[in-house]
């Protein structure tokens, strides 16, 4: 109880200096909101009318309690270009990016566990060295590269599959794929480390000698203890998958979040670039204390003692 | 005189090999091998252990003591420790040349084993009633509630306190001594007939070291099971062998019926670790220590291995490896051996 709430009491001042990070640096970074909003033909009179207008005059603390006044009363506002509601651009891209990046995370474990498994049950086979060696390429491949080569492939050479568009089966394959690349190496080198970690402990040297068959100690003993690492960092995956959907949606065209905030980024959007920037960083805070719940879940020393 | 004491026993048992042997091992050999070499660890190794009996099996760390042990469970640490020689029998029945699921069969049902580190040696994420419900039902055929019960059972003759609510108890909920508690009911539930008890004591405060002891003695007399004691200490030895064999640098020096083993002891070795434990009633002066050091075993001495240490080695001592030479219930391996004086 008392460890939630410390928790939940960190969440809350990650996400405050994260917002005032997020609207300071937006800010800082230059150039002009007008230049987005406004036809290259309106007047500085006009422009200077337009930032009155919207507070972008007054002293940044100010703008900034203004702003979050707004979000915290629930209308964070408008976009700048095109005047939609930030409300309606977060569930739109929302869903689609929940769709991508909850792919992602599925074949990050669905992937990464049973190759993990394998690997550790089959230790130094040319099975196990093979997925090895692929995980640690597959980590050192940065991703915007590894989209491209995947487009060339499978879109452009073989013409398997689109390379862009949204949001049916086939244009999500590429684009999950690529985003959950780095986490399955992840998974599997972590799986078979901890796995085997767990076969050589004392208390399955116990369990053998309790005439339990190897098989079982294995899927109940062994895996339960193995999966503690992993769970508890699966919501660090979380943060992961968020930061590489800026990359990934922008290379295949998926309107999500990431694509969205690139776009914003681009184009001067403040509203919308500060409103999607804390979205992503509530997705990574809610990953970090996701992954500390799923440790307390998974390992009985951390629940509350009876 | 030392501060130890033989302890008499109700019904005293007659020594040794009149009754039916359990446990056989001769000349077991167990080599560890590393990336670049391969050396014994366990050379030769003779042992027997007879129902309702309680052999100790001492010696300092790292001579071949806990792996003679695990050897006789088949539970040597895969791709590292290997036996490459000898015969391990139990009632008669080869185990080296048993099937893997046969030998399963055997573990906790015929032959158990308590280890040495409780706190490492229980499942983190099980319950202990869980684990002992799943051992139990995995060689009985019985219901849950069944296994429970036994499980219970043997919780209590373990002397854990609270055991019926203890089944829910997540190992970290209990302490070491509790631990090892739950090990030995593990290890007695299906009423084996030989239990292999490793350091079992070790790890414990000393003051729940007497009252475990005391306890798996208790078990192993009413249940008459042989009992193959490891430890290196001799204050545990005197309390409960029945027999004792010393083991040095992988073999065995000498073995003897508890009482004249430290009566009268007759290797070298032997005495000097008899002579090395500390007298109480003298309260000064500096604790005696058996000189020299332990030879690697990847270059052992040729000749005696107790010779580098040896106060009264011959020539002979050097150049040739003793045999161990038997004598009724005893067997010793040394070819000069010295009536044994207290330092």
């Amino acid at each position: 109880m008392k460890r939630t709430a410390s928790r939940l009491a960190y969440t809350v001042i990650v996400l405050f200096v994260s917002s005032i990070a997020v609207f300071y640096a937006i800010r800082l970074s230059g150039g002009d909101a007008t230049a987005a909003a406004l036809p290259g033909s309106a007047t500085e009179e006009f422009r200077e009318e337009f930032r009155d207008r919207l507070g972008l005059n007054e002293p940044i603390y100010q703008q900034y309690f203004t702003y979050m006044g707004r979000i915290l009363s629930g209308d964070p506002g408008n976009s700048l270009t095109n005047n939609k509601a930030l409300t309606d651009m977060l569930t739109e891209h929302g869903r689609n990016s929940l769709i991508l990046g909850g792919t992602a995370f599925g074949l990050v474990f669905l992937v990464g566990i049973p190759l993990g498994i394998l690997a550790s049950l089959r230790r130094n086979s040319w099975a196990d060295q093979g997925i090895m060696s692929l995980s640690t390429v597959a980590m050192a491949v940065p991703n915007f590269w590894l989209a491209l080569l995947a487009v060339w492939l499978f879109a452009s050479t073989l013409g398997w599959l689109p390379s862009a568009g949204c949001c049916g089966t086939k244009q999500l394959i590429l684009p999950a794929v690529v985003l959950a690349f780095e986490g399955i190496a992840l998974t599997v080198r972590m799986t078979r480390s901890a796995m085997i970690e767990s076969q050589n402990s004392d208390y399955v040297r116990t369990l053998r000698a309790g005439g339990l068959s190897e098989w079982r100690i294995t899927c109940k003993h062994v895996l339960r203890n193995a999966l503690i690492p992993i769970i508890s960092l699966a919501g660090l995956r979380i943060g992961q998958i968020v930061g590489y959907a800026l990359i990934v949606e922008t290379i295949f065209g998926w309107p999500g979040l990431g694509q969205v905030l690139v776009n914003a980024v681009l184009r001067r959007d403040y509203p919308v670039a500060q409103f999607f920037s804390l979205v992503l960083v509530a997705l990574v805070v809610l990953g970090n204390w996701l992954a500390d719940t799923g440790y307390t879940i998974a390992n009985p020393r951390l629940r509350k003692s009876t | 005189m030392n501060a130890i004491a033989v302890g008499s026993r109700p019904g005293e048992v007659p020594s040794g090999h009149d009754r039916s042997p359990l446990l056989e091992i001769e000349d077991l050999r167990i080599s560890i091998a590393s990336d670049a070499s391969s050396f014994e660890v366990v050379k030769g190794v003779a042992l027997t252990v007879c129902e309702n009996e309680i052999v100790c099996l001492v010696g300092e760390s790292g001579c071949g003591k806990s792996m003679t042990a695990l050897s006789v469970m088949g539970l040597l640490p895969r791709g590292i420790a290997e036996v490459t020689g000898g015969r391990i029998a139990f009632e008669g029945q080869s185990l080296l040349s048993l099937q893997k699921r046969e030998l399963r069969r055997l573990r906790a049902d015929s032959i158990s084993m308590i280890f040495q580190d409780p706190i490492t040696s229980l499942d983190p994420v099980f319950t202990i009633g869980s684990v002992l419900e799943e051992v139990i039902r995995s060689h009985r055929d019985v219901s849950r509630t069944e296994a429970r019960e036994i499980a219970v059972r043997a919780l209590m003759e373990a002397e854990l306190p609270d055991a019926a609510d203890r089944l829910d108890s997540y190992p970290h909920q209990l302490s070491g001594g509790m631990r090892q508690r739950v090990m030995i009911a593990l290890a007695i539930a299906l009423d084996p007939k030989l239990l292999i008890a490793d350091e079992p004591t070790t790890a414990l405060d000393v003051t729940v070291q007497a009252q475990i002891l005391e306890n798996l003695r208790e078990r192993q007399r009413e249940r008459e099971m042989g009992m193959l004691l490891i430890t290196h200490d001799l204050a545990v030895v005197a309390s409960v062998a029945d027999r004792v064999a010393v083991m040095y640098a992988g073999e065995i020096v000498e073995e003897a019926p508890v009482d004249e083993l430290f009566s009268d002891p007759q290797h070298p070795y032997t005495q000097g670790l008899i002579r090395a434990l500390p007298d109480i009633s003298v309260s000064k002066g500096s604790l005696y220590s058996i000189p020299g050091r332990v030879p690697p075993p990847q270059v052992p001495p040729p000749g005696c291995l107790f010779a580098p240490r040896c106060e009264h080695a011959l020539d002979l001592c050097w150049e040739a490896s003793p045999e161990l030479s038997r004598d009724g219930a005893k067997s010793l391996r040394c070819i000069n051996a010295q009536p044994f004086e207290i330092g």
